[in-house]
């Protein structure tokens, strides 16, 4: 019998992705797709078991540990395991797709293996080029269903994304030249004297890797890729592929001591408060419910961000709602895809009656929605109550007052739209959903469950997790 | 005797003024030219700095900058104004290229003055403003750029600007020869695939609305 060991966890969440990713390319379907959900989901219980382990450290150079890195993976490997089951039916529902399954396959299991390959490293640099990985394994999955919309999408995501990470480069370069070295993990344990080209590295790691969250002005690709990606890479990145940007940040944010620079975290705030709002306002006019779901996803990056500008309890907040958002919203987009493969629209003004004709997709939609904009008593709603709390308990009433009407727009915008497209009545305009389209439905429950739980009980380990990664990063608990 | 100071001085002003000219252009042709131009003088540097001190880590990202930016991505390009000689001129930046010369200059401008500000305590090398205000310059043409090669041609811009740095103050920059070996990687997807896939998906050029995106 094997002991498990933290290295041992390190090892299998490298090598089921990577085996995964090579499997897939040989050329039988159920072998590819079979290696996918299997890697995914060893993948998903090494996460686990280093979440249980509680284990912090490093090993060797590059790798290494602590509980924030824990509870990102633990997010990452869950939903690169739903959406690996959920990808076979989406698959078949394309007709003439730009991919083979078995290059879809192997690029889904690459882009969660970049996104691990973010979470389990010290060095800064190393980080840097696992963002950047994300970039070169998702962009041909956006093009999937080969529309010209999907290749500008793609097009469009590549270049955005990879110019804000040559900012993030700039940053690190200049971070390393001020510091001598880019060990994460070493400079955050003796965080170095902050001068102007500390706090100018800091600030052009957040415009760079702020591209990548979907900050506000920087967020052009969000919006676009998230619509045009199949539902199960749409659910990668808004759930996971977003907050794996933003710890990339969170670490160079690290190097900063505690209290932050005002100059720094203000410059943080104003990124938070300028996407929450502006992402709040624009969801009310999408007409496709998957960009509706993205600005959505784009409004909770800044409430997240707002949360690690004030510190104290609302990081806290902002990592619990990091968490229970990722599952809520990929639950959501499940949901998306089930209509989408139905009606064969996203549009929302085409489709009504969801509670008819799809009632299992419908009312999974219904709760999913409200899990994302945080309802409670979803884990979304703690965290996002937390934010509030700790903006106030800081001072900062404005912030305050920022984000509870920065929620409420984003609730009602949302929830409004999918009330209309689950029970709507239907008229000659919209499009009929054949019977036995209702499939699909079970992960999203799954998901919305788990961001359900977040919110109501302290959940064995992640809990602990959650709270221990909040006062690594200088914040403190309620 | 020719000293690092004045080849650094010499091949920084020729990249400046390279990076100011590809702003203010738009035919597509030149604008590669102009493009593979200044990675060949990035390359010039690099060979020079990797000669004077016996670097191979420089010698490779020389070697790089002229496989990879200066041949390989600009012959691709070239290649696609061939094929389709539509690609020749921007459709619609050709009344604004006088607007974005000037905001080049100034915002060039400006970067040093920042940069002057707030880095020279830690860069204090001769030229060190440079690479930044390089970068500021291919984010401008990413911004301003509707036309898809004129924006690969932005991006190239902008990792001659991260290896102009690295080259300059960075050079024990831990992984500097692997980050820059992926940025090429990602610039060889960018131009070899994507661009495939562009014209693959939206077939002949009445077609292709792609070609200047927009919003």
């Amino acid at each position: 019998m094997i002991a498990f060991t933290p290295l041992l966890g390190l090892y299998v969440l490298v090598v089921a992705p990577s085996a995964a990713a090579i499997l897939a390319v040989i050329p039988n379907d159920t072998v590819s797709e079979l290696a996918t959900r299997i890697g995914s989901v060893v993948a998903f219980a090494a996460a686990c078991a280093l979440l249980a382990s509680g284990a912090s450290g490093r090993w060797g150079p590059y790798l290494g540990l602590d509980p924030l890195s824990e509870v990102f993976l633990f997010m990452v490997t869950g939903i690169y395991a739903t959406s690996s089951w959920y990808s076979r039916g989406y698959l078949r529902s394309i007709s003439r797709p730009f991919l083979t399954s078995q290059i879809y396959y192997a690029l889904l299991s690459a882009f969660a293996f970049a996104m691990i390959s973010v979470l389990i490293v010290t060095d800064l640099g190393l980080m840097w080029i696992g963002v950047e990985a994300t970039t070169v394994a998702s962009a041909l999955l956006i093009v999937l269903e080969r529309k010209p919309a999907s290749v500008e999408a793609a097009w469009r995501y590549t270049l955005v994304a990879s110019a804000g990470l040559t900012i993030a480069l700039f940053a690190l370069l200049i971070l390393y030249t001020a510091t001598g070295t880019l060990d994460g993990f070493a400079l955050a344990a003796a965080p170095p004297t902050v001068t102007l080209p500390i706090e100018m590295a800091v600030a052009l790691a957040l415009v760079g890797y702020g591209t990548k969250v979907g900050l506000f002005p920087m967020h052009t690709w969000l919006p676009d890729a998230h619509s045009e990606a199949p539902s199960p890479i749409s659910a990668m990145f808004s759930g996971v592929l977003l907050p794996t940007a933003l710890y990339a940040f969170l670490r160079v944010y690290r190097v900063l001591p505690t209290p932050v620079p005002p100059l720094v975290s203000n410059l943080v705030l104003a990124f938070g408060v300028v996407t929450a709002l502006v992402a709040a306002f624009l969801l009310q006019r999408q007409r496709s419910f998957k960009r509706l779901l993205a600005y959505s996803s784009m409004e909770v990056m800044g409430l997240a961000v707002i949360g690690i500008a004030v510190g104290g309890v609302a990081l806290y907040g902002a990592l619990i709602l990091l968490v229970a958002h990722a599952f809520a919203k990929s639950a959501a987009f499940y949901c998306a895809g089930n209509v989408l493969r139905g009606a064969g629209t996203n549009q929302i003004d085409k489709i009504r009656d969801l509670r008819g004709t799809m009632p299992w997709t419908g009312s999974a939609w219904v709760v999913a929605g409200a899990a994302v904009t945080g309802a409670p008593p979803f884990g979304t709603f703690l965290g996002e109550l937390l934010i509030v709390v700790g903006a106030l308990a800081s001072g900062a009433i404005w912030v305050a007052g920022v984000v509870v009407v920065a929620i409420l727009v984003a609730f009602l915008g949302v929830n409004s739209q999918i009330g209309r497209m689950v029970f709507g009545e239907a008229d000659p305009e919209t499009i009929p959903i054949p019977r036995g389209e209702d499939t699909g439905w079970g992960l999203a429950y799954l998901n919305v469950a788990l961001a359900f739980a977040i919110g109501v009980a302290a959940l064995p380990y992640l809990t602990d997790a959650l709270r221990q990664a909040a006062v690594l990063l200088g914040g403190s608990l309620p | 005797m020719t000293s690092t100071t004045e080849v650094v001085a010499l091949v920084g002003v020729g990249i400046l003024l390279t990076a100011l000219y590809l702003q203010s252009e738009s035919f597509v042709d030149p604008l590669i030219r102009g493009i593979s131009i200044q990675s060949l003088l990035l390359a010039v540097l690099l060979g020079w700095l990797a000669w004077t001190e016996r670097s191979i880590d420089l010698a490779l990202l020389a070697g790089l900058a002229v496989v990879v930016r200066a041949l390989f991505i600009p012959y691709v390009l070239r290649r696609q104004i061939r094929a389709f000689r539509w690609r020749l001129r921007e459709i619609h930046a050709s009344h604004r290229v006088t607007g974005h010369a000037l905001a080049a200059v100034a915002l060039a401008i400006i970067a040093w003055f920042v940069f002057q500000e707030t880095l020279a305590s830690v860069f204090p090398q001769p030229g060190a403003a440079l690479p930044f205000v390089l970068m500021i310059q291919g984010l401008l043409m990413l911004a301003t750029r509707s036309n898809t090669i004129v924006q690969v041609i932005g991006y190239l811009e902008e990792e001659n600007a991260v290896v102009y740095a690295g080259a300059l103050f960075a050079q024990a920059f831990p992984l500097f020869v692997e980050v820059v070996v992926f940025l090429d990687v990602l610039g060889v997807v960018l131009v070899g695939v994507i661009l495939s896939i562009q014209r693959d998906v939206t077939g002949t050029p009445e077609e292709a609305s792609l070609e200047e995106l927009s919003g």
